[in-house]
């Protein structure tokens, strides 16, 4: 797994640090650091959770997305 | 367990896809004709939630959805080899639970093996990916870890101990939007 953090956009909140359950953030110099990338299991809380939409993960497994509304989909399609 | 098997539980759940914290999803993933076999899964499991609620009403919510995970688990199960192994039980566990959920064994960088003996417990760690029940609570806007989620607790349990014959217990460790991490504790 490779995460990678985008320096500029990050606040230096240190949410995701306190909610990866596997401890894979740390806060240095008030930027997150995924020092332990290879304990991440995927779940994507930090996503949730990060305000300045910092992370990206690469290598990870998608989960079928079965809640997603088809109509409001197509409406979203027209504006984006 | 056997090396050939995790890798080949491992490669299942590698990919190349990059995953943007901006990104919005616009699309039923997969295709909804592909969903008959999890709709399936569905509307069985919540046949068997209404039953249970007649039989325990009024006592909690998680007893009577983690009964009734635990009933469709034995049931589905009891159609599938018996065996000892914890390593095939959960190769079987995977092959019924697809369509509806999957999952792979999991450790820390921290551990050498996937059975880990810690304070006296047995465990092992599966990180859900593919979840109904996930699936529907987010549909809903419904909080994960509650009483719906102990239908999958349960169905694990049944179908492990119906395979094994052992006792199980499933502890959840985190939930998250795209996969959650659970405890296999065996007895
Ligand atoms: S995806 Fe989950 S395990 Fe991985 S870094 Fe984010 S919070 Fe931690
Ligand atoms: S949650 Fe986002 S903004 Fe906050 S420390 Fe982590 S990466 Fe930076």
């Amino acid at each position: 797994m490779e995460i990678h953090v985008d320096k500029d956009a990050c606040v230096g909140c240190g949410l995701c640090v306190k909610d990866c359950p596997m401890h894979v953030y740390e806060l240095q110099e008030n930027v997150s650091v995924a020092v332990r990338p290879n304990n991440c299991m995927g779940c994507l809380s930090c996503h949730e959770i990060c305000p300045a939409q910092a992370l990206e993960h690469r290598g990870i497994y998608g989960a079928r997305r079965h809640y997603i509304d088809i109509k409001v989909c197509e409406m979203l399609r027209k504006v984006i | 367990m056997s090396a050939g098997y995790i890798d080949e539980m491992h490669e299942a759940f590698h990919s190349d896809l990059v995953y943007r914290a901006e990104d919005i999803p616009l699309d039923c993933s997969p295709k909804p004709k592909d969903l008959e076999q999890t709709l399936h899964g569905l509307m069985k499991l919540n046949g068997l939630v209404i039953r249970s609620l007649e039989e325990i009403a009024g006592r909690g919510a998680n007893a009577v959805t983690y009964r009734a995970g635990k009933k469709f688990g034995h049931e589905v199960a009891q159609y599938f080899q018996k065996r000892e192994d914890v390593e095939g039980a959960l190769h079987e566990l995977s092959d019924l639970l697809r369509g509806q959920y999957s999952f792979e064994v999991w450790k820390p960088e921290d551990k050498e093996k996937f059975i880990i003996e810690e304070n006296g417990e047995t465990f092992i760690y599966l990180v859900f990916h593919d979840c109904i029940v996930r699936q529907t609570l987010r549909r809903n806007g419904l909080d994960q870890g509650g009483p719906l989620c102990q239908t999958l607790f349960g169905y694990v349990v049944g179908a492990v101990e119906e395979i094994t014959g052992r006792k199980a217990k499933l502890e959840i460790v985190h939930t998250g939007p795209n996969a959650c991490l659970k405890k296999l504790i065996l007895k």
